[in-house]
């Protein structure tokens, strides 16, 4: 059992991780337009294409 | 009617249009001249895969871009209201109208990222706006928003509504919250499984106080963190000396963490960590969910508000120079020009012109202005450079007084008490006192349960479902309607639709299209047939700004293009088609002044060939709804501000209650008073600036698509598209709505009042007061849901 004295500290960083990453993501605006970035993989970049 | 769709808008192409596009290769229909050069500039530019991917057919351009009027936000007065400096760059936040899916943000930002001088295109298609970052020494604004027009979007920038910027900050560090609070809880949860599952197997002493102090860190940041707000809110009310719903909400969660603290530190007694974890999480949910609808709300009346910028043409002795307008004196002089609007309230120097005053009075028909007449600001000059003479600027001007009585009519209007409010005042201070009084009895008893029973019914009785139940079914009814093709500007609309008994249409732009149409064409002549005759016509009225040109719209013809084409003011136009030189206009203008003075002629050398009357066309289905308006027990009535007669023609053939015309804004307002002194639940249904100050006093205001910017902002409605029909239908969304709004307060009410005597009976422990709590508004959220399903 005592491996949880390791395991869970490990646990609290993976969400500490999480969090930043979501504080993150809503601070650079990633929410603001749910509609939209669901498509974008549809659309050929021509700047790609070329290369 | 022809089976050919417009490959960009998908409105019928009419018979012989001949305009096409080549898109991948194919030849496209297209149905207008405007449809035909957005998709040839979208494909020019090698965007095609835009027509691949939409999800939503493009806008119909029947309106051509107006270049002119995009120069003047070229003038540094006038972007001082809403360009931001970012150093060398410039940056503006742009409405643009015709964003229908991801597409089009894909399409726009694309075709602007590839000119020289953007620095940053960024499109959101929830909010229909774009952010624009550009060089201004390289590319001027309107050069932008040309090239945005030139694909199809009509771009300007706004003035963002006081309240959206205040949500806006909101809303982001709700989300943080809900989320932080969401992640914790979960770990927070997944220790309280071990923790309770302990309870049965021995769990060992270290462990368990191992569990607790983990359960503590996570449980630390959604009390001092995420649940801010409701001790914001809470510390508010109680300064004011009264009582909401963060108040015991507060103190639940407060009392409940010291205590789990305490019982923490000390390695004795109970914890519960996840239960104020789990309560301050379903709480924030609700409450991101109320807020993003009153954001989508304030997000739709900003868009609205669309910068005009007013500028004019200043005339100092010779000289003449472009001046915003709001800088003009009384006594100063300006100049309009042809097509132009009038920048200020003045007074006629040249000898006569012809103005549109459709902003005024909803009249498309031009009006004739002699020397020394007064003239408005916002009225267009259709005739001829004018000269006039400042009379009034700023507030004093007659626009203004219009917004003001319309501002007065607001603050008149009886504002709807909310029922949650009501409640609050009532419950939570019965909630705090029964409380206490179950923890002074419980004492008593057993003092050791006390404590841990008070906050169990401070949580279970919590009104959070009750706060719910409205703004849940509103946001789902909102949602519906705007799939209905009603754009809801105020959640106070659904509550006071169904309860509506008269309605009141303005008649032009209302009841109709507000819009010259062709309603007969007679042939004069053998020498053209009807088509022809159609074709030379459209072409011609192609180089007018002229109302009546719009009705020749449809007829234009890929073919047939008038050279020398020359406007001669107030009267008609010449020009040579296909070598033949023609004229369009006014009886005296085409050399037959016998001829019935409301019509239009076109001639050729030898005389008249053909007669076209225009009308101002009733919408399609303005006779349909109202008669199913009038089926369901609703009373429709014409209120208009039109001096002429035919309105009552027009109201019989609708079937209409009542008619009333030749009504100023301020006798529309006295009779709406009237109206709603005798009890009568009264909508308006309006689309010009005159109509504004009558909407704003209206129980209920619906504005047309097509209306005035300022009739939209006030209204609590707007009608997306053409038609009337998504009334009937929105009144259907209303009274569903409000029955939903109806039993989740039944069930809210319910649950509070079964679940206190067994929490003070000290039956609920905490863990359970907590998913009760959160059950409860789950199943009013589940079955405002239902709103969104339902088919009419």
């Amino acid at each position: 059992m005592s491996i949880l004295y390791i395991l869970i500290p490990i646990a609290m960083l993976f969400v500490c991780a999480a969090v930043a990453v979501f504080f993150w993501s809503v601070r650079s605006k990633q929410y603001e337009d749910l509609d939209r970035e669901g498509y974008s993989i549809l659309f050929d970049d021509p700047d790609n294409k070329k290369k | 009617m022809s089976a050919h769709l417009c490959f960009h808008c998908t409105e019928p192409v009419p018979e012989q249009a001949g305009f096409s596009s080549h898109i991948d290769g194919i030849k496209q229909p297209m149905c207008c001249p405007g449809c035909a050069a957005v998709a040839d500039a979208i494909v020019a530019a090698g965007l095609s895969d835009y027509y691949r991917y939409r999800t939503e057919t493009g806008k119909q351009q029947d309106v051509p871009p107006q270049l002119a009027s995009l120069i003047a936000y070229d003038l540094d007065e006038v972007q001082q209201e809403f360009v931001a400096a970012r150093g060398d760059l410039k940056e503006v936040l742009l409405s643009v109208e015709g964003i229908s899916c991801a597409a089009c943000a894909w399409l726009i930002e694309k075709h602007l990222a590839g000119l020289p001088g953007i620095a940053k295109i960024n499109v959101n298609t929830t909010t229909q706006r774009a952010v624009l970052v550009w060089d201004s020494s390289q590319r001027k604004l309107s050069e932008i928003l040309s090239a945005m027009a030139a694909i199809g979007y009509q771009a300007s920038p706004f003035q963002v509504d006081a309240q959206e910027l205040k949500n806006a900050k909101e809303s982001q560090s709700f989300l943080l919250r809900v989320g932080l609070a969401g992640l914790a809880t979960m770990q927070v949860m997944m220790l309280a499984i071990a923790l309770y599952t302990g309870y049965w197997h021995d769990l060992e002493t270290e462990f368990r106080d191992y569990f607790r102090w983990v359960s503590l860190l996570f449980a630390t940041p959604v009390v001092l963190y995420s649940a801010q707000p409701f001790y914001f809110s809470a510390l508010r009310a109680l300064f004011s000396l009264r009582v909401n719903m963060d108040v015991p909400v507060s103190i639940a969660i407060l009392l409940a963490y010291v205590a789990s603290c305490v019982a923490t530190v000390k390695g004795t007694g109970e914890v519960f960590f996840e239960s104020i974890s789990m309560f301050t999480f379903f709480l924030l949910v609700g409450r991101l969910f109320e807020q993003r609808a009153r954001r989508k709300a304030s997000e739709n009346a900003s868009n609205l508000q669309k910068l005009v910028p007013a500028t004019a043409q200043l005339v100092e002795g010779n000289d003449s120079r472009q001046v915003a307008a709001r800088t003009l004196k009384p006594g100063q002089i300006c100049r309009v020009l042809p097509g132009e609007r009038i920048p200020v309230d003045g007074r006629l120097l040249s000898a006569q012109t012809q103005l549109n005053e459709s902003m005024l009075t909803g009249e498309q028909e031009s009006v004739t202005k002699l020397k020394g007449d007064e003239l408005f600001a916002g009225t267009v000059n259709l005739d001829q450079p004018i000269e006039l003479e400042v009379l009034r600027t700023g507030a004093d001007q007659r626009i203004n007084t219009l917004v003001r009585l319309q501002e007065q009519a607001v603050a008149a209007k009886p504002a709807i008490a909310q029922f949650a409010d009501r409640v609050a005042r009532y419950f939570v201070p019965a909630i705090l006192v029964i409380a206490a009084l179950t923890y002074g009895i419980w004492l008593q008893l057993a003092p050791d349960d006390a404590f841990w029973i008070m906050l169990s019914v401070l949580v279970a009785t919590c009104p959070c479902a009750l706060a719910l139940a409205t703004p849940a079914a509103l946001t789902c009814g909102t949602n519906r309607m705007m799939q209905q093709g009603l754009l809801v500007k105020s959640a106070r609309a659904l509550e006071a639709l169904p309860t509506i008994d008269t309605l009141l249409f303005d008649k032009t732009g209302t009841l109709t299209e507000g819009r010259f149409s062709l309603a007969h064409t007679a042939i004069l002549s053998d020498r053209l047939s009807e088509n022809d005759a159609l074709g030379i016509a459209a072409a011609l009225e192609a180089h007018s700004s002229h109302p009546f040109a719009q009705a020749f719209l449809p007829y234009r013809r890929a073919g047939l293009r008038a050279i020398e084409a020359r406007y001669h003011t107030g009267e008609g136009i010449t020009g040579v088609v296909k070598g033949q030189p023609y004229r369009i206009g006014k009886a005296r203008f085409v050399g037959d002044a016998s001829l019935p003075a409301e019509s239009i002629y076109l001639a050729d050398q030898q005389g008249v060939v053909a007669a076209f009357s225009l009308t101002d066309r009733l919408r399609s289905d303005a006779g349909a709804t109202i008669k199913k308006l009038r089926s369901q027990g609703l009373r429709c009535e014409m209120l208009s501000g039109d001096p002429n007669p035919r309105a009552k023609a027009m109201a019989q053939s609708l079937n209409l209650d009542d008619v009333h015309f030749d009504h100023s804004p301020e006798q529309k307002l006295a009779y709406l008073a009237a109206l709603q002194a005798d009890g009568k639940s009264v909508a308006m249904f309006g689309d010009g600036i005159n109509d504004g100050p009558v909407l704003a006093g209206a129980n209920v205001s619906v504005a047309m698509a097509g209306g005035t910017d300022l009739a939209k902002c006030h209204a609590d409605l707007v009608l997306l598209g053409e038609k009337l029909q998504p009334v009937v239908d929105g009144i259907f969304t209303a009274r569903a709505t409000n029955r939903v709004i109806r039993q989740n307060l039944a069930i809210s009410l319910c649950y509070n009042l079964l679940i206190l005597p067994l929490a003070v009976t000290g039956h609920v422990p905490p863990y359970l007061a907590a998913a009760g709590m959160s059950l409860s508004s789950l199943v009013v959220v589940a079955n405002s849901i239902r709103l969104l399903r339902r088919l009419s």
